[in-house]
């Protein structure tokens, strides 16, 4: 007979309390036994830390990545009814598996739950591939500037791509490119991240006019590889509005089939010239260089910078989008097209690729009516777009814009 | 005729033995309901449907519409095996895995045979092991039920060729088909924490209907908490949370890691749920 | 007669509760409402002994009996099933036990053969080699053979009550527990059943048959239990409980005699004498019932008649409870 009929019903409903607490400290103990000895780090200054960086050797890294944005924005995650997509950024969590050869060939795939959508780069060109509308985009380096390219390529430059998937590589680069602005950029303890010990750079912005409070890049000790970056707002202490990072890195180089990517049978395929972007684009934003375009104007330096476009028509974006991309020239300058995906970071800028979804609801959705325009309010950016067909947009607070916008 | 003529009883078997005998017993009683033959007949006929639908309507404008995977399967039947999954995880799969699993104990309890298992003697702790496992194994049929014939159907309709992964790449049929295997794997080992909590409501009570229906509220309960993203803290521990990782198979490269993370949280509620089975069905007065 | 305490005594005293077939102590179960199920019964039941465990529905009867079995864990008091402390031990004695418990049960959607052989492959010390033929057997012995492939759902509740005597005599037992046995069958089938255990107690083995219709039980038992609101009023073999000091004398005379009837009893040393109807009455107590006979024609009185009336286990159930056996509920 089973002898554990001797043990008492009391002995009997313990059996279940042990078994439980057991399960959450296996759960619970992974979590601090892969603790590694991050406070053992000789100490780095900021700027020791900074030309790291500038001069690390690209090594190939693999791993996952986990995106979390908490910007206060309405509910919209869509990737259950759609698929995976880039609009998942906009909120909550989305996991990005990356794989890189520390060249110039790359892939991060935006995990949904039955559903992907793929970025891969292999020299001058690119794939973006989506698993739910089975749709593969395939980007092709203009040739007139393919020669550039290839000169370029030794720098690492890559064909921009609309929709793109954030890493942690690119936010850091991002972050760094503000940390030559009004910045005091200093080091905090170091930290842990997907086990791996790794410094932390913190920028904070001298001024008191923007939504950014802090930014936090960590950098991989031993190979200065950043493993994470977090955007912290003014408006929340407990937890960064954006925050990128790998919760699973290896450094070994992937097989080099994950880069060789071809639209799969039966999908449809889209073929895109890009040129490639002209020099000093990506350079922090003022009048001066947009001035040659039409339409755009910049107003304050730094983190204060806002971006004021005139002669938009908010209606004819929200229909071109729902057909796959931002138009050419809608924000009144291809110049200004770039720079407003790229201060927008993952935000608008990510609207083109969404085939089915209702633009004009979503918009109205996302921005509240206010006296002369619609606003979008969130954690870390503000948008503005007056009735009179100016957009105005930056991380600054809403009475910010509304003031310039008068 | 006297008792003392009977013929003598045989040797005591091993434990092992007694209990493969018992799911001998347990296995062609699950199996042999016409209950639950119906049911496993409803399933395997979900694939067939879709894939009826899918054919008739493939050349008009509907075509390609509706949830994930349903797109595929007109290019390459392999896929109404993944669509039919999808179709009946949220609610058929749960659905019959709780009638089955809720009845396991409830059921022989109202109908009184439990007693008379019980004074055979049939040790409690067998008899809820041999329970779990008939239950489970009947879940195994499900969702093969629903593979096999998504997957007969699907190459009848369409043909069968090489698999596109999510990620867009192409594998030849013959790894889609391992993955296919992997596939059933995963949703059927995603079933297991289900049957241990229909286990264990089906001990607490003497009314099978009951312990069905609060299993299914059970799983119904974890998707709509799934669903809210006030939870998301809580969303990694939640019975159903992982059941689409399955998706994981048809990935570029099979992240064993997520797969574990998934039946990790099964085992999690299986051995939690399991254990409360047990304490339960061992302590319980017997009085139906 | 002894009460249930008295009983316990008794058996140490005979030194046999090592070879008793049922033995508890103290057995109590109060349920978790607060209601007390079952109260400090001392139950013994002698090997061989064909035991009448007598009491209205809800007298806690059937909760005794599942804890017997285990089925039910008691809250106080232990068991013992032929030697054999219980439940730990269930594994080793209950397949000696061949049990009905409060009616039969089975799959409805199975044939009583079916039903049968999930029973026996239940059973790990059962031959699987000999089942068929057992299976047969069992079913014979209780008139079910053509039946046998039929589906349980459709069975009579006769039908349905045979099957679980079939189940209970599977295999040889040494000791069967029947709970109410007889209910729903129609005369004959209680007539059959009566013949059944006592077949089953020639062959040797211990029969309990709880009832709650004393005239059924009463002429198959050897020994009587009987059981009032959870307590055991009164065990022991059956003529015990029934002699003991309630023996009546009944003198049929004149009417017009019966008045110096009642004194003559009276004068024998019979307390209690009285008019009672056509007669008059006394408890027998331990005057002889010749020398009654000789007094009442050695005074003159007409003796028409003269019976000894021995109490019926109703009378005694009367008697122990204050109230009749069929309200007592």
């Amino acid at each position: 007979m089973d002898t554990t009929r001797s043990l008492s019903p009391r002995a009997r409903w313990a059996v279940p309390a042990v078994v439980a607490g057991a399960v959450a400290a296996a759960f619970a103990v992974p979590a601090t036994m892969g603790a590694v000895a991050s406070d053992e780090l000789p100490a780095v200054t900021a700027d020791e830390l900074v030309e790291r960086l500038a001069v690390a050797e690209k090594v190939p890294v693999s791993g996952t990545v986990v995106y979390t944005a908490r910007l206060g924005l309405p509910d919209v995650t869509v990737s259950e009814i759609q698929g995976a997509g880039p609009l998942d950024l906009l909120g909550g969590s989305s996991t990005v598996r990356v794989w890189s050869d520390g060249e110039d060939s790359s892939r991060a795939a935006l995990l949904g739950e039955v559903s992907e959508y793929s970025v891969v780069r292999d020299g001058p060109e690119a794939w973006t591939y989506s698993s739910a509308d089975d749709e593969a985009v395939h980007y092709v380096v203009d040739p007139a500037d393919l020669e550039r390219y290839e000169a370029l390529a030794q720098e690492g430059a890559e064909p921009p791509v609309d929709g793109d998937v954030p890493t942690p590589s690119e936010a850091a680069g991002l972050a760094l490119a503000y940390a030559r602005t009004t910045t005091d950029v200093t080091t905090t303890e170091p930290v842990e991240v997907a086990g791996r010990a790794a410094y932390q750079l913190e920028m904070r912005p001298q001024t008191d006019g923007t939504l950014v409070d802090r930014v936090l890049v960590a950098v991989d000790a031993e190979t200065s590889v950043p493993l994470r970056t977090q955007v912290w707002s003014v408006q929340d202490a407990e937890s960064p509005a954006i925050e990128v990072g790998f919760t699973d890195v290896s450094f070994d180089a992937p097989d080099l089939s994950v880069f060789d990517f071809s639209a799969p049978a039966g999908a449809d395929v889209r073929e895109v010239e890009v040129p490639l972007p002209e020099p000093g684009t990506l350079e922090q934003p003022s009048s001066d260089a947009l001035g040659k375009d039409a339409g755009v104007a910049v107003s304050g330096t730094g983190w204060e910078t806002v971006v004021e476009l005139s002669d938009v028509d908010v209606d004819e974006i929200l229909g071109a989008t729902s057909e796959g991309r931002l138009p050419e020239g809608s924000t009144g300058s291809s110049g200004a097209d770039d720079l407003f995906e790229e201060l927008t970071e993952s935000e608008d800028g990510e609207l083109p690729g969404l085939p089915e979804l209702d633009t004009q609801a979503l918009y109205e959705q996302l921005t509240t009516e206010v006296d002369g325009g619609r606003l979008l309010t969130s954690a870390l950016l503000s948008v503005l777009v007056t009735d009179d067909g100016r957009v105005l947009a930056g991380a600054v607070p809403p009475a910010t814009l509304e003031e310039l916008a008068g | 005729m006297s008792l003392v003529d009977s013929p003598p009883a045989g040797p005591p078997v091993s434990s092992a033995r007694a209990t493969a005998r018992l799911l001998g017993s347990e296995l062609r009683l699950v199996f042999g309901r016409v209950r639950n033959i119906v049911l496993l007949v409803g399933l395997a006929a979900v694939p067939l449907l879709i894939g009826t639908v899918l054919f008739v309507t493939q050349d008009t404008p509907v075509a390609g519409q509706g949830p994930p995977f349903l797109d595929r399967v007109t290019g390459n039947g392999v896929f109404l095996v993944f669509a039919a999954l999808v179709s009946c995880l949220p609610f058929l799969l749960p659905l019959c895995v709780s009638i089955v699993s809720g009845d396991a104990v409830a059921g022989e309890a109202s109908a009184g045979t439990l007693r008379y298992l019980l004074v055979v003697p049939v040790p409690r702790t067998r008899l809820l092991l041999v329970k779990a496992v008939a239950a489970l194994a009947y879940a195994a049929a499900a969702v093969t039920a629903i593979a096999g014939v998504g997957l007969v159907a699907g190459a009848a309709f369409f043909g069968v060729g090489d698999v596109v992964l999510l990620s867009g790449d192409t594998i030849p049929l013959a790894e889609g088909m391992l993955r296919t295997l992997g596939v059933v794997g995963y949703v059927v080992a995603s079933l297991t924490g289900l049957v241990a909590v229909g286990l264990f409501l089906s001990t607490l009570t003497e009314v099978p209907v009951a312990a069905m229906a609060a299993t299914v509220v059970v799983a119904i309960v974890s998707g709509v908490l799934d669903a809210l993203p006030q939870l998301s803290a809580i969303h990694p521990a939640l019975l159903t949370h992982h059941w689409l990782d399955f998706g994981e198979f048809l990935r570029l490269e099979v992240d064993a890691s997520t797969l574990f993370a998934g039946l990790a949280v099964q085992a999690a509620w299986v051995a939690v749920f399991g254990a409360l089975a047990w304490s339960r069905f061992t302590t319980a007065d017997v009085s139906s | 007669m002894s009460g249930a305490e008295g009983d316990a005594g008794d058996a140490e005293g005979a030194g046999d509760a090592e070879g008793a077939a049922v033995r508890t102590r103290g057995l109590t179960k109060r349920f978790r409402s607060g209601q007390v199920g079952v109260d400090g019964v001392d139950l013994l039941v002698p090997r061989g002994a064909v035991y009448g465990f007598l009491g209205p529905n809800g007298s806690g009867k059937t909760t005794t009996i599942r804890m017997l079995l285990g089925l039910v864990s008691p809250t106080a008091g232990s068991v013992e099933l032929l030697g054999t402390a219980m439940p730990g031990g269930g594994a080793e004695v209950l397949p000696r036990v061949g049990a009905l418990v409060e009616g039969p049960a089975f799959h409805p959607y199975l044939s009583g053969e079916a039903n049968l052989r999930r029973l026996d492959a239940a059973d790990p010390t059962s031959a699987p080699g000999s089942r068929t033929r057992r299976i047969g057997a069992a079913l014979e012995r209780v008139g079910l053979t053509a039946a046998a492939g039929k589906r349980y759902r459709q069975y009579s509740l006769g039908m349905k009550q045979r099957l679980g005597l079939a189940a209970a005599l599977l295999r040889p037992r040494d000791l069967l527990l029947l709970d109410e046995p007889t209910n729903g069958l129609d005369p004959q089938g209680t007539r059959e059943v009566r013949a059944l255990v006592r077949e089953v107690a020639d062959a040797g083995a211990t029969v309990l048959v709880s009832s709650h219709l004393l005239s059924e039980i009463e002429q198959v038992c050897s020994h009587v239990g009987i059981m009032s609101r959870g307590t055991l009023l009164a065990q022991g073999p059956r003529e015990e409980i029934a002699d003991e000091g309630t023996t009546e004398v009944r003198v049929m005379t004149r009417p017009d005699q019966r008045a110096h009837a009642v004194r003559v009893l009276s004068g024998l040393g019979l307390d209690g004498a009285r008019a009672d109807g056509e007669v008059v009455a006394a408890p027998l107590g331990s005057v002889a019932v010749e020398k009654v006979a000789q007094a009442v024609v050695g005074d003159g009185i007409d003796l028409l008649g003269l019976e000894v009336r021995r109490p019926t286990l109703e009378d005694v159930f009367v008697r122990l409870t204050g109230e009749g056996f069929d309200v007592a509920r």
